[in-house]
């Protein structure tokens, strides 16, 4: 088509081209400097990818238990609140290791103790106690089990040599003992250890309030415009995440607080609307069914939190930020002191964290001696994690016998 | 135009390494990874459920993805642990949303377990909450004198029950609620769980204004 055109004229179909040239030096020196910042930035967030990643490394170690403590340390962290450091116990209150009979009976009755619990009275070295031992099974792993059963037996009942427990046994007993709950008390024990003395009876279980079908039908049913509590706290008052356990708690306290729900002193909104359906006496019945419930704890570590930390606080606390221990008020190993003090151990940890920070930003207030608000301001968010992932790993509260719990919500009236 | 060949090639290699790097590689990563042990496969109920969540755009106000405590407090929520991307593994397509106007709801059924209480809360919100800002689904509903045999009555306060007759639910509310009861991933994250690792610090997230403030 197109044919030789005059050289004089302008080719009228001609396309403008460029020749082959070079790319200009500037444009090869922004690539190369933007390469090397890429490289740069890789190199940068790397690093906290790497924090994150070891982060989560060690959160699934701390779960998986991978290196025990020492059998010393953890007797100090997890028995010496009750049992004191030098195992003598605490007279008319906790039972002493050294020279008890059922320590000398050997490591696989600790093992079964620490994975049962003990709930009911029982005589060792000539004295009586009122047995309230919570079950570790949920607190420590197999092998924490084991070196903890051998280091008792060692130290307070010169146990031999061979008579160390390993954490294989103890998986195979874990699954043995599963389903039978807390120990009845001496009794129960005298059929697997003949040497102890002779043990004082348990006392007969009282009838109410769990047979009664008001309270029954308010658990587990309902009412026409109200859900019922299990619906939400489990059916064994466990709770999960931000709502609370409840299995445990003192009467008084879980009646204090579905007073407050519905005068509005403690702010939930489907709580104000489940006790504003109740009477007086319905609270104090729930209160006292709840405080007599005993059920494994299905808590655990899941905000991160720096155990450690946790420990300390509430252990010790930390007076440089005006913080006393949390166990000086909620009793020993957060096991709580009815009336008022509601038990931490077992507790939920975003449950428990967010209470502090509602305690802390005065959302709630409602505590008989306002002090929760000034403890938990002072606490930084880390700090809450912390407390809260290490209450929340402690092994649950005894429940306390109806007869008691009874006996105190009567008081309070 | 000159050298077209060339200039479409390229144009095709650089469509094609990005297919690779951002769906292919990612979807072989994501394949190969089985569902977790809590993890079970939805019901009919509760997959029907989760056509109506769909339907209803529930993901244009809830997301379905819990953070991790350096990014965002949800742990404190009680919204669950951050999620890794095998919990997503019967979600086709997944529900993780991006706006925030309600709660995350990825472990709903955790804290808020009762079919009870979701009930209630799908027919009228501020029933229970007065500020919710929630849209309420009454035509998820019914309104009969008496309720039938198998009727789901949902328990309503006296301010916002009809005046006379009951209401019961729809199949499709008790599908949505077998779904949103299904929700609970709380069950031990694999530990080799694939997620986006943001930028930790050592130091843990930075302090409120509040704390700064100390």
């Amino acid at each position: 088509m197109a044919h030789k055109s005059d050289p004089k004229r302008p080719a009228e179909i001609y396309e403008p081209y460029e020749e082959q040239a070079g790319v200009p030096l500037p444009v090869i020196w922004i690539a190369i400097a933007l390469a090397f910042w890429g490289v740069l930035m890789l190199y940068d967030t790397g690093d906290s990818v790497r924090v994150s990643l070891n982060d989560r490394a060690e959160d699934s170690e701390a779960l998986a238990n991978v290196t025990p403590d020492e059998g010393a340390s953890l007797f100090e962290a997890n028995c010496a609140t009750c049992h004191q450091p030098d195992g003598e116990g605490l007279r008319d209150a906790v039972p002493p290791l050294a020279g008890s009979e059922v320590v000398a009976a050997g490591p696989g009755i600790i093992a079964r103790i620490l994975l049962r619990g003990i709930d009911g009275p029982l005589t060792v070295a000539d004295a009586t106690y009122d047995g309230h031992m919570p079950s570790f099974a949920s607190a420590l792993s197999d092998a924490e089990i084991a070196r903890l059963a051998s280091y008792v037996t060692t130290r307070w009942a010169n146990g031999p040599d061979g008579a160390a427990s390993s954490a294989d046994d103890v998986t195979d007993l874990r699954g043995e003992v599963a389903d039978l709950g807390s120990f009845a008390g001496g009794m129960e024990l005298a059929r697997l250890i003949p040497s102890l003395p002779p043990q004082p009876p348990m006392p007969a279980p009282s009838a109410a309030p769990r047979d009664d079908a008001d309270v029954l039908q308010l658990v587990f049913a309902g009412r026409d415009e109200v859900w019922s509590c299990a619906s939400c706290h489990g059916d064994l008052g466990q709770g999960d995440e931000t709502t609370p356990r409840l299995a445990g708690l003192p009467a008084a306290y879980i009646t204090k607080q579905l007073h407050d729900f519905r005068e509005g002193t403690r702010v939930n909104e489907s709580m104000h609307l489940v006790a504003s359906g109740l009477t007086k006496g319905e609270m104090t019945a729930l209160g006292t069914y709840f405080a007599t419930l005993r059920v494994p704890s299905n808590a655990g570590a899941v905000l991160s939190g720096d155990l450690a930390r946790g420990e300390e606080l509430a252990l010790q606390g930390d007076w440089s930020i005006g913080v006393p221990a949390c166990f000086t008020c909620h009793g020993a190993s957060g096991f709580g002191v009815a009336p008022g003090f509601p038990g931490l151990a077992a507790q939920h940890a975003p449950y428990t964290a967010a209470q502090l920070a509602n305690w802390a930003g005065g959302e709630r207030h409602n505590d008989p001696l306002g002090l929760m608000a000034e403890i938990s301001g002072a606490l930084s968010t880390q700090d809450r994690r912390a407390v809260a992932d290490y209450l929340a790993t402690r092994p649950p509260v005894p429940a306390v016998a109806a007869t008691m719990t009874r006996m105190e919500t009567d008081d309070d009236q | 135009m000159n050298r077209y060949l060339p200039l479409s090639i390229l144009a095709l290699a650089i469509l094609a390494f990005a297919t690779l790097m951002l769906v292919i590689a990612p979807g072989i990563q994501i394949n190969a990874r089985p569902a977790p042990e809590g993890l079970r496969p939805y019901t009919e109920a509760e997959a029907r459920g989760r056509e109506v969540y769909v339907s209803l755009g529930c993901l244009y106000c809830h997301s379905q993805q819990p953070r991790s405590g350096d990014q965002a407090p949800d742990g404190e929520r009680g919204w669950g642990r951050p999620s890794v991307a095998e919990d997503y593994a019967y979600d086709q397509p997944h529900q993780l949303g991006t706006m925030r106007t309600g709660p995350d709801l990825l472990n709903v059924s955790a804290r808020l377990p009762s079919e009870g209480w979701h009930l209630t809360h799908l027919y009228q919100p501020r029933a229970i909450f007065d500020w919710s800002i929630m849209p309420s689904y009454p035509y998820l509903f019914d309104h009969k004198d008496t309720a039938g045999p198998g009727d789901v009555v949902v328990a309503l306060p006296a301010a916002h029950a009809p005046a006379d007759g009951v209401i019961v639910a729809s199949q499709k509310a008790l599908d949505l609620t077998a779904y949103l009861v299904a929700l609970d991933r709380t069950y031990p994250a694999p530990t080799n769980g694939l997620r986006d690792h943001g930028y930790g610090s050592s130091e843990g997230p930075e302090p409120t204004p509040a704390e700064e403030a100390r």
